[in-house]
């Protein structure tokens, strides 16, 4: 019976240093994104000795893309939007991976129950979870990991 | 003899209307370098920093952090050893007046809205959020030169205040091989956000903010690499002469805190406008509202 972390996580994962300038992350996103055959929306970071120190999400990189005065403006019709992407990307030009990664990371050990992984993703919103044995990485969890595998059983 | 009220268009409205409802904030032992992730992630200015019990306790601002950087304290040290204590509160329901006259009496750039009841803060008010709130108003005003569409066009008579009557009508600058150092000790004396550089011939080069200065502290450069190394450019700049209001929309649009101004048709860079500035201004940025401000109370 597969009903633990191990038996659905994803091993072949990609990590990425707090020192990686974000256009870089974007990169290393869509090229994990092409050897994968399916979309990467995060990735694990790492220090040098390959513990995992946070984690960074498409949905961190859109939030430094956001301009910061939209509840000012946005709802204005006559708005000139040339240049305001142009102004997003200028600043995101000093910014590492480091600075906006999410390091209040919530990880299970592989023999966590799935369904206790279950609940920890939708209690906290989260979508991909990192499986760690001691400092070491073992895999990562994604929620389709979970569809696919709890949907099997369902069909069955 | 009536007596002439000045009213400026903020009077009566509570915190509450300003405010911002998600107040970041992290426990007192989280580091500095959490901190700064924070403030750059939510793109703030300040962090509320809260106890064990989640008891509002002190407000670590990147002035903080940079006073930090400055005296090489290691970015794993905890946030209780670098904030300002007690934070400063005010009500959701005192008017935006009486928060500013506590802002600028008490020289501070925000106020955290405690809730009397939930014993809760609520939001948070600083001079953007003031500044944001006259941007609306003046935009959905029938003489405000901002939105295009507008058939108004014209000043139909109408004073508008210009950049060089609400800037600060002086600037810090520093060489390109100054240290950062340098340009703390200069941020610190002058309570400027941040300051111009320029090349061998005196032309502003860049500028060197506060947020450039705690990145470079996360980063572990060491704080006496020249200012040339970390200084963002170009210099974000408009004229002397132009209306106040389309000064603000280009602060608002690329998301800084100043503008450098300089004189038409020059280089020379002879104030500089912040939207602090624009908030203290109190009322809008033209004086189409005058006759809206001022109430003549009829004492009998």
């Amino acid at each position: 019976m597969q009903a633990n972390a191990r038996d659905v996580m994803t091993t072949k994962f990609h990590t990425l240093v707090p020192q990686t300038p974000i256009a870089e992350a974007v990169k290393i996103f869509r090229r994990a994104s092409e050897e994968e055959q399916s979309k990467v929306f995060g990735m694990m970071v790492t220090d040098e000795e390959d513990r995992l120190i946070g984690i960074i999400s498409m949905y961190d990189i859109l939030l430094l893309m956001r301009p910061k005065h939209i509840h000012i403006w946005g709802m204005m019709d006559d708005i000139d939007i040339t240049g305001l992407v142009h102004n997003a990307c200028e600043r995101a030009k000093s910014i590492v991976v480091g600075d906006i990664m999410t390091t209040d990371v919530v990880t299970v050990t592989p023999n966590t129950h799935l369904m206790m992984i279950l609940d920890i993703m939708i209690k906290k919103h989260i979508r991909r979870i990192p499986v760690v044995e001691g400092e070491k990485i073992q895999g990562i969890v994604y929620l389709s990991n979970l569809f696919y595998h709890l949907l099997d059983k369902l069909a069955a | 003899m009536p007596i002439v009220v000045k009213r400026s268009i903020l009077r009566g409205l509570p915190v509450e209307e300003a405010m911002r409802r998600q107040v970041v904030h992290l426990g007192k032992t989280a580091t500095i370098d959490k901190s700064i992730n924070y403030l750059i992630r939510y793109k703030v200015n300040a962090l509320l920093v809260t106890d064990e019990e989640d008891q509002a306790v002190g407000v670590v601002s990147k002035t903080d952090i940079m006073g930090a950087y400055y005296a090489a304290l290691p970015t794993e040290s905890p946030l209780e050893h670098i904030m300002s204590s007690p934070p400063l509160f005010c009500r959701p329901q005192d008017s935006l007046e009486s928060a500013l006259d506590k802002m600028r009496s008490r020289g501070i750039y925000r106020l955290y809205a405690l809730d009397p009841d939930l014993e809760k803060v609520v939001g948070v008010l600083a001079y953007p959020d003031i500044v944001g709130l006259l941007y609306r108003y003046c935009h959905s005003c029938e003489y405000s030169i901002l939105g295009k569409r507008r058939k108004n066009q014209d000043n139909n008579g109408v004073h508008r205040f210009q950049v060089k009557e609400v800037m600060t009508p002086s600037v810090k600058a520093f060489a390109e091989d100054e240290s950062l150092l340098q340009i703390m000790e200069g941020l610190s004396a002058y309570r400027f956000g941040a300051v111009l550089i320029t090349d061998r011939d005196h032309v502003p080069s860049g500028v060197v903010s506060k947020t450039d200065l705690i990145l470079t502290y996360k980063h572990g450069v060491p704080s006496d690499v020249d200012a040339r190394a970390i200084m963002s450019s170009p210099v974000r700049s408009c004229e002397e002469t132009e209306f106040l209001e389309g000064a603000i929309q280009k602060m608002i649009f690329s998301e800084v805190h100043r503008l450098f101004v300089h004189k038409t048709a020059s280089q020379n860079i002879v104030g500089v406008l912040s939207l602090s500035d624009a908030a203290r201004l109190r009322s809008g940025s033209c004086h189409a509202c005058v006759s809206s401000r001022i109430k003549v109370d009829d004492h009998n």
